[in-house]
């Protein structure tokens, strides 16, 4: 899946460039409620402070949908909402417990320092 | 974006995905301010759905492609047999020449070893994928063929 590359902007500490998996943000993001891609956008900025470009948006969007991860609904207008579904949220808490194990690591070796 | 730029940036994209994610796509597009990041952004995005497509939900969007057909082990091991069949002669007869052997040495049993064994795995292929993809299994029996008389061409060239 595409990770980094289409990122279009952060804000947060530039230097160190900018957290990015867009599928995983994506799902993060849908776990709070059925979403259209604008709303995505927003939501993710908001987040964490990585703003998706639109082509990497649409670049996870139809992957996350492929792996069964998210499903489309009934499109409002033109915009088409999206929404996570139960092997989504097995794959997000999965994901997350990974994170959590790395930040408790990674926060026990600077303890020291 | 104004709906014009949208709408070009949306057809940068391969028809199947503009078929059902392109309405979605240039909405959003138009709800975005544009600008340059987001237009270097798309056209990229676009480039890779062309090199590696994502076959999204309900894309209507064929699955078997030669690229994607030949990349299953039925298809390639019998192309990777054969070349192996050419390396090993080509080195034999760059090592000891093109003479004729009274006996038959190891080469000469491996050779016929890859040649043979590739067969059935052929035959896996083409009952398997013809039926599937007709013009893309084709295509990639020719490969397999070819590379099949390449193994064959120096030993009957030289007679060994």
């Amino acid at each position: 899946m595409r990770s980094t590359r289409d990122v279009v902007e952060s804000d947060r500490i530039p230097e160190m460039g900018y957290y990015s998996d867009p599928p995983l943000l994506v799902l993060a993001s849908l776990a709070s409620g059925p979403k259209h891609g604008h709303a995505m956008i927003e939501d993710i900025a908001r987040l964490c402070g990585t703003r998706l470009g639109p082509g990497t948006l649409y670049g996870a969007i139809p992957r996350l949908e492929r792996l069964g991860w998210i499903e489309a609904l009934e499109p409002e207008e033109r915009r088409r909402p999206y929404r996570i579904t139960a092997e989504g949220l097995r794959v997000l808490r999965a994901k997350m417990a990974t994170l959590q194990q790395f930040v408790k690591a990674g926060s026990e070796r600077l303890e020291p320092l | 974006m104004n709906p014009r730029m949208a709408q070009l940036l949306t057809r940068l994209y391969p028809h199947p995905w503009r078929e059902r994610y392109g309405m979605e796509f240039q909405a959003l597009l138009q709800d975005g301010d544009g600008g340059v990041r987001a237009g270097v952004n798309v056209a990229l995005s676009a480039l890779g759905e062309h090199i590696f497509p994502t076959h999204g939900g309900t894309m209507d969007q064929p699955v078997h492609s030669f690229g994607s057909i030949i990349k299953h082990p039925s298809a390639f091991i019998p192309v990777a047999m054969s070349l192996t069949a050419l390396a090993l002669v080509l080195g034999h007869i760059a090592l000891y020449g093109a003479a004729r052997e009274a006996d038959e040495g190891a080469v000469a049993h491996i050779w016929q070893l890859l040649m043979a064994g590739q067969m059935p795995v052929l035959a896996v292929f083409a009952v398997k994928w013809l039926p599937r993809a007709p013009r893309q299994t084709l295509g990639v029996l020719a490969v397999q063929a070819g590379a099949l008389l390449a193994s064959m061409a120096p030993v009957f060239y030289f007679n060994l």
